[in-house]
């Protein structure tokens, strides 16, 4: 080992990353534009509406762009931080095609309606696998370098790639289990508040492992590199390596706040984000402070200028993040465009600008050439940074004052001043804005797309060898398991973690004895640290020379939070435990409905959940009824779960009914079969200001009968109880149900423009009723009609504690409330 | 780092000379300072972490907040109580002769009216009232039941029209084709019902005639 090794360039490789990264941004830009004039094209295609296009934007923003971008840029640094060549070239040739594939599978899947319908999780399951493979395929090639560096210690950037690879496989896989019906079509295992839990889980980490921390890693190199000064602060490193990776797992629960999610939760979601706060900031500190006395560079550098803006980006959104967490400004944030506003200023500003730093920095060196052009780059950062403004200020604002109308209330308080629609075309202008803000931005990238090519072209691509010292083996990964795991470091912070979460969960008084011992703990762990720290520091100098331990911990401390939350809410929150409220089975054609509603993503714009405020329970609940929110079991049995995250229309948490009068399966609930009928064909014949798409096409595709019972045989075997069903007694309740439904909407009168015998003229009466009965319309009516179903179940010993369930320990020492009087009814 | 045990002593004699500390090892270039972590920064995270603190143990063991179930009972139960003091007030004042004789005939009460309506009623009943829509030239019928008809399913008198409006089609019947009409009472004021009914009066002024 004691050749030369290669410490080169991947010259072609990044450089196909990055046009691949740019001619995706484009598309992306496109959809940023479709969000909004999209809505209004309304007749045309099924495969650009938003429900369809929403996922393809997310997806390809955050794993086409980010991912590539990512990639080039771990790449690139790793093989000059670890003086070594990639472990295998074909590793790295298999992860790019890989990846690229999976992109263009991504692309043509999600327009065609193939979707899990799990927000930034929507692929399906084939591609899911594939995505794993080659995620495994990215990590081993990386660990071989790590493995056979030449470089003892590990440099700060491999500590943010470390913990990105480990954790996006865990939470990757954990949030895509689920039981395949067909090649294309599968259920999640987990369902209602569980899959909330875990999507979140997933959802809210995704943006903590695929979105920061590599980007982290890329500014810990690249930006001393470009500035040329030393980073800020080692031990801020440290610290904000460690705090980050370990808390920000815990936070997942703030996208579920002042739901019916259990309390403990969503307390431990609101909390761990706002100590979140400085360990993010910790990062944008060493990254602004690294320009300390580099700051001139700011006028003449475009590569520093965007470092800088986005770092100062990055500062602003994990700022406001944990401002979104608190509950009370989540009331006002939560399915609303606040939300939209804080993930673009991540999105663009953070990721966005630090691509572009990443791309104008490296493409000189992978061509040996100079920039094309600085005054096309520094055109790029301004048309960027007004787009960015004007796109998250427009989403402020939005989201701010549709907050606050949904909520205005009449003079005598007793009812809501504005329909949801009003509160719509209030914000008119600001969509608008919006729209304008994202097309400056994506012009932007256009340019930096230009300027890249036409650097590319004015030198040529190499792929440098440069001759190191190879390293003995003695000199790196010498440590023992007794010495990562067993010193004062570890012990404290270990039996630390284990008292904090045996206060959370041990029963009343023991618990807090637990919060005693935790903080004497905290103390001595103190006393001790000041006393002697050059055991703990050197322990940690020793880690970061051992990639093997460095991981091993890395993945304990990530694994802690989602453990904790998921595992006790998976124990205790099951159906047999439901208190109040339990979910009505769907019927085969309702479940048939519910999966062409997944399929077109409904879920982008509508939420099925009344949370816990006034104002929702005001609007959504039914009358007279004082706690109709939606309680956990109401959707306990959906795989997977919708509670949305965002209502560009209306939430449906109620808009299902009884069985009509005189039916066997046929429900009427808050609006009649006519009315979703005409909406679904044309919402503005019913509403003016509607945005809502057409339909037509569920007018016309046939509903798929045949597939139901595989459907049902996987949903028994997730857990659901659906009675024993054999094939055709499930195809023939569903014809029969689809059937009762058409029978009504042509007593109703209904008009179906298509719907023509072979004569051309209009069928009528049962022929009519046929036609549509086969529809998926019908379908999608019956599961409408259906939604919020639940029967009423008593539990014997309720208030009584139960294990791992600090809510129930809190509610069984609280004085026994009296039940409020029922509401009078009108006269 | 090539004796990581040097580099503490290092760094305290950095600390004793009162200088900042740039760390012996580099990285393909990149150099380290070991600056001491700003105390602003510092007291942020220990602040978050002592209000974690704080506020579990104010929730869980001091029992000091109020939980969501309770809060959303208590403030509904207010509410639905005030809105039925609202509806007693209006109906001790409200009758059939009022609404028809002067309700349905002052015009402000009636543009009050016509604005509710074409934001919650146009949907099922048509702007013109008739229950139909039209798709060029195709006459569609609406959910909701034609209001120009003279036909009242649920009573004629002002006073039940009122009340059907607030309270939804009753529970026992059958709807129009299926179709029932929502208890309005859930979005409109009692006093916004009875502009919508003055409304609709206003459209049938040979049903109604004044009340001597």
């Amino acid at each position: 080992m004691i050749a030369s090794i290669i410490w080169g360039i991947v010259g072609m490789l990044v450089g196909v990353i990055i046009a691949t990264q740019l001619s995706w941004w484009e598309m992306n830009g496109k959809f940023l534009e479709t969000i909004s004039f999209g809505l209004f094209k309304g007749e045309g295609l099924q495969y650009i509406t938003f429900g369809r296009l929403r996922p393809l934007h997310t997806n390809a923003v955050i794993f086409a762009f980010v991912g590539n971008m990512m990639f080039a840029g771990v790449y690139y640094s790793t093989q000059r931080l670890c003086k070594a060549r990639m472990g295998s070239d074909f590793l790295s040739r298999l992860h790019f095609w890989g990846w690229q594939l999976i992109i263009v599978a991504a692309a043509i899947t999600l327009p065609a309606g193939l979707t899990r319908g799990k927000e930034y999780a929507e692929l399906i399951w084939p591609i899911n696998v594939c995505v794993a493979l080659i995620w495994v395929v990215f990590a081993i090639n990386f660990f071989l370098t790590l493995h056979r560096r030449n470089e003892p210690s590990l440099y700060v950037a491999l500590w943010f790639y470390i913990a990105t690879i480990i954790t996006i496989a865990m939470l990757y896989i954990v949030n895509h289990l689920s039981i395949p019906t067909s090649l294309i079509h599968s259920y999640p295992i987990f369902g209602g508040l569980q899959d909330g839990l875990v999507q979140w889980w997933y959802g809210h980490n995704a943006v903590a492992f695929f979105l920061t921390t590599p980007i982290l890693g890329i500014m810990y190199y690249f930006l001393p590199k470009a500035a040329n000064r030393p980073v800020y602060s080692y031990r801020l490193s440290i610290i904000h390596f460690w705090s980050l990776v370990f808390i920000y797992i815990w936070a997942g629960p703030h996208h579920l706040l002042n739901t019916d999610l259990p309390r403990w939760l969503q307390t431990l979601g609101m909390l761990f984000s706002l100590m979140l706060w400085a360990p993010s900031w910790g990062g944008m500190l060493n990254g602004l402070l690294t320009l300390r006395g580099g700051w001139a560079q700011l006028r003449t550098d475009p590569v520093i200028k965007f470092f800088a803006a986005g770092i100062t980006f990055y500062g602003m959104a994990t700022f406001e993040g944990p401002l979104l967490s608190i509950r009370a400004v989540n009331a006002i944030s939560h399915y609303t465009d606040w939300t939209i506003g804080h993930v673009h200023a991540g999105a663009l500003g953070w990721n966005g600008f630090m691509a572009a730093a990443l791309f104008y920095w490296l493409a000189p060196r992978l061509w040996k050439t100079k920039l094309w052009s600085t005054s096309l780059a520094n055109m790029h950062f301004w048309i960027g940074i007004v787009g960015i403004l004007l796109y998250v200020a427009a989403m402020w604002t939005a989201g701010i004052m549709q907050a606050l109308m949904l909520n205005q209330t009449n003079d005598a308080g007793t009812t809501l001043k504005y329909e949801f629609v009003e509160t719509l075309k209030a914000i008119h202008v600001e969509y608008f804005l919006r729209s304008i803000g994202g097309t400056l931005y994506l012009i932007g990238f256009i340019l930096c797309g230009v300027n890249i090519w036409m650097t590319a072209r004015s030198g040529v691509a190499t792929n440098d060898t440069v001759e190191v010292a190879a390293l003995p083996r003695e000199k790196k990964d010498f440590m023992k398991w007794s010495e990562t795991l067993l010193n004062d470091p570890i012990s404290y912070i270990f039996m630390g973690v284990v008292l904090v979460c045996l206060w959370f969960f041990l029963p009343p008084h023991a618990n807090v004895g637990a919060l005693v011992a935790a903080i004497l703990l905290s103390i001595k762990a103190v006393l001790a640290f000041r006393k002697n720290s050059k055991p703990w520091m050197v322990w940690h100098e020793r880690l970061i020379e051992n990639y093997i331990p460095f991981t091993f911990l890395v993945v304990i401390s990530v694994a802690i939070g989602g453990a904790l939350q998921i595992i006790p809410s998976l124990i205790v929150n099951r159906d047999k435990n439901i208190e109040g409220r339990l979910q009505e089975l769907y019927t085969p054609l309702e479940l048939a409905g519910r999966d062409l509603y997944i399929s077109e993503g409904c879920y982008n714009c509508h939420s099925q959940m009344i949370r816990t405020l006034v104002p929702d329970v005001m609007r959504y609940g039914r009358p007279g009824i004082t706690d109709d929110y939606s309680h956990l079991g109401e959707s306990i049995y959906d795989h997977p779960y919708q509670w949305g995250s965002k209502r560009t229309g209306p939430d449906l948490a109620r808009e299902g009914g009884a069985i009509a009068v005189g039916a066997k399966n046929m429900r009427i609930g808050k609006r009649d079969n006519v009315w979703h009928f005409n909406h679904f064909l044309n919402p503005r014949q019913l509403n003016v200001d509607s945005n809502m798409p057409n339909y037509p096409w569920l007018f016309d595709k046939k509903t798929d009968f045949k597939s139901l019972p595989k459907k049902i045989a996987v949903q028994t075997q997730i857990g659901v109880p659906w009675p024993a069903l054999t094939k055709d007694e499930i195809e023939q309740n569903a014809r029969e149900q689809a059937l009762e439904i058409s029978e009504n909407l042509v007593k109703g009168g209904v008009y179906l423009e298509g719907a023509k015998d072979k004569d051309g003229s209009p069928l009528q009466g049962a022929e009519l009723r046929n036609y549509l009965a086969e529809r998926e319309v019908i379908a999608m009516i019956a599961y409408i009609q259906k939604l919020g179903a639940y029967k009423e179940v008593k539990k014997a010993g309720e208030d009584k504690p139960t294990p791992l369930d600090p809510d129930t320990y809190r509610k069984a020492a609280m004085p026994v409330t009296e039940t409020p009087p029922a509401p009078a009814t009108t006269p | 780092m090539s004796d990581s045990s040097q580099q503490p002593k290092r760094g305290d004699f950095a600390k004793h000379a009162g200088e900042v500390i740039l760390r012996e090892h580099e990285f393909d270039g990149i150099q380290e300072f070991d600056q001491k972590l700003p105390n602003w920064w510092l007291y942020t995270f220990y602040g978050a972490i002592i209000f974690f603190g704080i506020y579990w143990f104010t929730y869980y063991q001091a029992h000091g907040l109020v939980a969501d179930h309770d809060r959303i009972i208590s403030a509904m139960t207010a509410i639905n109580q005030k809105k039925n003091q609202e509806l007693e007030t209006t109906l001790a004042t409200l009758d059939d002769k009022m609404l028809i004789n002067t309700w349905s005939t002052d015009p402000s009460i009636v543009a009050n009216g016509e604005a509710i309506y074409t934001t919650n009623c146009v949907a099922c009943h048509a702007a013109d009232l008739s229950g139909v829509m039209m798709v060029g030239e195709q006459k569609i019928p609406l959910p909701g039941r034609p209001l120009t008809d003279g036909k009242w399913e649920y009573g004629h008198k002002p006073m039940e029209l009122f009340k059907l409006v607030n309270e939804g089609s009753p529970a026992a019947a059958p709807g129009y084709n299926g179709a029932k009409m929502q208890a309005w009472a859930q979005t409109l004021t009692p006093k916004q019902v009875a502009e919508v009914v003055a409304f609709i009066i206003s459209k049938n002024p040979q049903e109604f005639p004044p009340v001597p």
